[in-house]
């Protein structure tokens, strides 16, 4: 399963801890009576048993296999106490070590148990940011717009009515409004579109308003949503440069 | 009958895309920080028994789907089972029961190297970092993520399983060991 860990579940221990605790295990000791280094031999046999120690580890279980040596040797000889502690684990300490490294066996049997059990939880998974419509729409605006939506689509096809000639160019649609800006100061879209506007003449319109609001000769304000545009002078008509120079 | 306060949680818990903080929450829904706690309270009481739970870690909350439909949603999502290896999983029992630990840490207790296991569960988005640990070398600190008690249908860390020891029933968290023999690479 853990093909990414070739140093774990070596020979079937996942470390010296974990052939330590086996051997308790096997023999059904308790570990917290136990004399862990009455277990010294058993545990070199399983280490000389391996076929090959892993490299990353084999002075781990040597280093356990030495602590059990030396506690055995002392077990065997009470006598010989060592006049002072010496450095590393004790009986005590490794117990310790063992009785952990025991509980973090169980607790991680038991999460695997609830892994294997498959119930697990779920939750929401963020989708696409949804396009919020806008707020505060009222269905009346709507329902107007989609009747002249409708009375436009009813007419005949400007294609039929307009002569190629006829058509307008965003060019002349701009100087047109410009002229008009600067007579009245404000406007409304609807004006500029006029009674009966073909879908042509409206696009042109649109487009001419949005090219005079980019070079800031207009600004365009709508106080209601689907409510009428507002088309205001934004800056007085500048004078020619000649009759401003002194 | 819910409470105004607890119905108005729920509202907001569901449409959220991430954990939602406690605070966030309140703000939310207009309602003290105790008043919303209150309100957490009774929707996690109120959902026993139906198909969904209330999750939290630290100060997130978040809605999530209870364990026992897991099969039927994983069947809606096409999910795949999680598979962990008993070496990853006795990494992921220390890093979760005794979070944030260091590596070290974790070595000390499992006496090998979990490199690799924390790789794999950091892979699969069960671990994460924490930050540093103040001090010598100033290690990495690990701890478990949402995903991890999604997969495992904890719905905090409150409900990881306790176990029966040579010791006794523990309980989490047991103390952090000792790292000071379990530092030397």
């Amino acid at each position: 399963m853990q093909l990414h860990a070739p140093q774990v579940a070596f020979e079937g221990f996942d470390g010296p801890l974990d052939l330590l605790l086996q051997l308790v295990e096997e023999r059904q000791l308790d570990i917290l009576k136990v004399r862990l280094g009455d277990l010294a031999d058993a545990y070199l046999m399983r280490v000389h048993a391996m076929d090959a120690l892993p490299a990353d580890e084999v002075a781990e279980f040597l280093a356990l296999a030495s602590r059990l040596v030396l506690l055995k040797a002392r077990s065997l000889l009470p006598s010989l106490e060592p006049p002072v502690e010496e450095e590393g684990e004790t009986e005590e300490e490794l117990r310790a070590r063992l009785l952990e490294y025991a509980t973090t066996k169980e607790r991680a049997a038991a999460l695997g148990d609830k892994l294997r059990a498959g119930e697990r939880h779920f939750h929401r998974e963020g989708g696409s940011p949804v396009d919020m419509p806008p707020r505060g729409g009222d269905s009346g605006a709507l329902a107007a717009a989609w009747a002249k939506v409708l009375a436009l689509a009813a007419r005949a096809r400007e294609e039929d009515i307009v002569a190629p000639a006829e058509r307008y160019s965003v060019d002349q649609r701009t100087r047109e409004i410009e002229d008009l800006i600067a007579r009245h100061e404000e406007l409304t879209f609807g004006t500029l579109l006029g009674e009966q506007p073909t879908l042509g003449f409206a696009v042109v319109t649109f487009i001419s308003l949005l090219d005079l609001h980019r070079r800031l000769v207009i600004e365009i304000v709508q106080d209601d949503l689907f409510g009428e545009i507002t088309l205001r002078r934004k800056a007085p008509r500048r004078e020619p440069e000649e009759t401003t120079a002194p | 009958m819910r409470t105004p306060n607890a119905i108005a949680a729920e509202a907001v818990l569901f449409v959220a895309e991430k954990p939602v903080t406690l605070r966030e929450l309140a703000r939310s829904i207009g309602a003290t920080l105790r008043a919303t706690e209150a309100a957490l309270e009774e929707l996690d009481a109120n959902y026993e028994g139906t198909g969904l739970r209330l999750q939290h870690d630290g100060d997130g909350w978040r809605l999530v789907t209870a364990p026992d439909t897991a099969r039927f949603v994983a069947a809606y999502l096409g999910a795949d089972r999680l598979r962990v290896s008993a070496a990853a999983l006795e990494t992921l029992a220390v890093i979760a029961y005794q979070q944030p630990v260091t590596r070290a840490e974790v070595e000390g207790i499992r006496g090998v190297n979990c490199d690799q296991t924390i790789y794999t569960l950091m892979s699969r988005r069960l671990i994460e970092e924490r930050g540093r640990r103040e001090g010598a070398g100033r290690p990495i600190e690990y701890g478990t993520t949402w995903e991890f008690l999604e997969c495992f249908g904890l719905a905090s860390l409150d409900e990881l399983p306790t176990v029966l020891t040579p010791e006794g029933l523990s309980t989490r968290p047991v103390p952090v060991p000792v790292a000071g023999d379990v530092e030397a690479e």
